[in-house]
């Protein structure tokens, strides 16, 4: 098991360092499908004994099918994993933290090059995810609706005519389906459109959520748009509804950055400069601190301001930075102030050419 | 920022939600956050299931009151797929305990749904095992959908009546084959 966590940290984290399309502001585009198997208790109902089936019966089905490539494929059972690597999934967003924290009876399914993958047993029988970088759901949902089908051909899917996939949670019946885009929109932040454009998208019946903090003070600037209905449109008609919202978010985006640019160009060469010194000359670097900067380097990044640094280098440390992923590059545990060091001397090492 | 929850931990997950214009932000500590999650109280952004269970299971508490009701009924339901009720269900956080519960304690569960979600049918993929439809669901499906056509019609939502349409067609369609098979 932990040979595979040493497999796996040695993959480029794809949805951050393949190219995607609106790359500089939609970092990645991500569906999760909530499937469960007919006839069988929901994991919250079923014992121990059964959720282990079950997991036996998914995974043989991938394999029996091919999908994720499996039989191929990583394998993780949490339960034998010790607390840093099941962080190690988190933080690559394989795995959710409330998958990671039941207890036993549940198994993780990765394609190798990290794209999708399937927990069993979380809080649905399958919850099938499939994850790429950049502004692409029409993509993202043609290679899940293939992976989901390449599954129902092995697995009896629990369906109902009137209300479709049905689900644990009756908030996910119908589609099954969650789709989100990760934005980066410091532009809307820093000229406090933010609130209103939050409030305008939540009216149209979707979600935003900030990633690491609140409205203008979000640190890193990060929002999760997805959709809140699973019942009563189709999955293209969900995902047609996310895109043009989306896509008027990154126009709203520009526009702001644009209108920064103009009214105050040295106030935000100051910011992206600060964030920069920051990266590249701390000591002690807090995870707070540091997504900040690394924000305020994105947005450089974007406007051209930096010849070596790209924008998946970026990509890459807003992962590297992760409290697991330092330790597991130290190769030991570490204190919180332990990891603060390490992570001002793994932002300075990166940036040290730029 | 210490944790809002154990008010011990360092709070590093910051979760701003909003809902309907109201905006909120909860800071936790890793362990509560996993925990929120595991009870679905960060997981539905907003909106939470178990209290409008709760709070359903509340009417149909003096429903029971009333003879003959059919909420009398659905509170003292036990659901034969897995053996949960209604008093389970609000306890796991609105969680269900078996594809069967949707049958079970169908009203409560589409009065609950109503406020979420756009629609009452599904529209969208079906797996293969879904094709071989029975009479009864056939027929059950085209007179909800009939319904939904009228209300989306009214709410001039035309793209997403003009695919419920399309789908009585079909049932239609499907129906009429069975009948055929059974003429000949
Ligand atoms: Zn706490
Ligand atoms: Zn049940």
């Amino acid at each position: 098991m932990s040979e595979s966590i040493e497999r796996l940290l040695k993959n480029p984290v794809s949805f951050l360092t393949d190219a995607g399309p609106d790359e500089d502001i939609a970092i990645s585009s991500r569906i999760r499908l909530a499937r469960n198997l007919a006839g069988k208790p929901f994991p919250v109902a079923a014992d121990l004994d059964l959720r282990r089936e079950i997991c036996d019966e998914v995974a043989k089905a991938a394999a029996q099918s091919g999908a994720l490539g499996c039989p191929e494929c990583f394998q993780f059972d949490p339960e034998e994993m010790d607390a840093i690597d099941r962080e190690i999934l988190f933080e690559r967003r394989l795995a959710s933290r409330d998958f990671l924290a039941r207890a036993g009876g549940t198994r993780l399914l990765v394609r190798d090059d990290e794209s999708s993958s399937v927990m069993i047993n979380e809080e649905d029988h399958l919850r099938i995810q499939t994850l790429r970088p950049g502004f692409q759901l029409d993509t993202v949902w043609k290679i899940i609706d293939r992976l989901d089908s390449e599954l129902a051909k092995q697995l009896d899917f629990a369906f109902d005519d009137r209300l479709g996939f049905l689900t644990s949670c009756p908030t996910n019946v119908g589609t099954g389906m969650r789709a989100s885009v990760m934005l980066h929109l410091p532009g809307l932040v820093l000229t406090g459109q933010i609130g209103p454009t939050i409030q305008g998208v939540n009216k149209l019946n979707l979600a935003v959520r900030g990633i690491y903090g609140e409205g203008t003070d979000n640190r890193g600037s990060l929002y999760q748009v997805s959709n809140q209905s699973t019942l009563g449109e189709s999955e293209e008609q969900i995902i047609d509804r996310l895109n043009s919202v989306i896509s008027q978010l990154i126009a709203h985006e520009k526009e702001a950055r644009r209108t920064l640019l103009e009214r105050d160009q040295y106030g935000l060469l100051d910011y992206v400069g600060r964030s920069y010194g920051i990266l590249r000359h701390s000591y002690k670097l807090s995870s707070e601190e540091a997504i900040k900067s690394l924000s305020g380097l994105r947005v450089g990044v974007d406007m051209g301001l930096f010849n070596s640094v790209g924008i998946r280098k970026v990509n890459e440390l807003f992962i590297a930075i992760g409290a697991a992923h330092l330790q597991k590059s130290a190769g030991r545990e570490l204190s919180p102030a332990e990891r603060d060091i390490c992570r001002a001397a793994l932002c300075r090492e990166k940036l040290k050419h730029s | 920022m210490l944790c809002d929850i154990c008010k011990k931990n360092e709070a590093t997950i910051h979760i701003k939600e909003i809902h309907n214009g109201q905006s909120h932000t909860s800071n936790l500590c890793e362990s509560c956050a996993a925990e929120q999650e595991k009870n679905g109280k960060l997981g539905a952004l907003g909106f939470n299931l178990a209290e409008m269970l709760h709070n359903l299971g509340k009417i149909s508490a003096d429903a029971a009151h009333t003879p003959d009701s059919e909420e009398r009924n659905e509170s003292v339901l036990t659901c034969p797929g897995c053996g949960w009720t209604l008093s389970k269900i609000k306890h796991s956080g609105g969680r269900l305990g078996c594809p069967e519960c949707y049958h079970t304690f169908e009203k409560i569960i589409r009065d609950a749904l109503s406020g979420v979600q756009r629609g009452t049918v599904h529209f969208g993929k079906r797996p293969p095992s879904a094709s071989g439809n029975s009479r009864a669901a056939l027929e059950a499906e085209l007179k909800e959908r009939q319904h939904e056509l009228e209300a989306l019609v009214k709410r001039e939502e035309y793209e997403q009546a003009a695919a419920c349409r399309d789908r009585i067609l079909q049932l239609k369609e499907e129906l009429a084959a069975l009948d055929g098979g059974k003429n000949e």
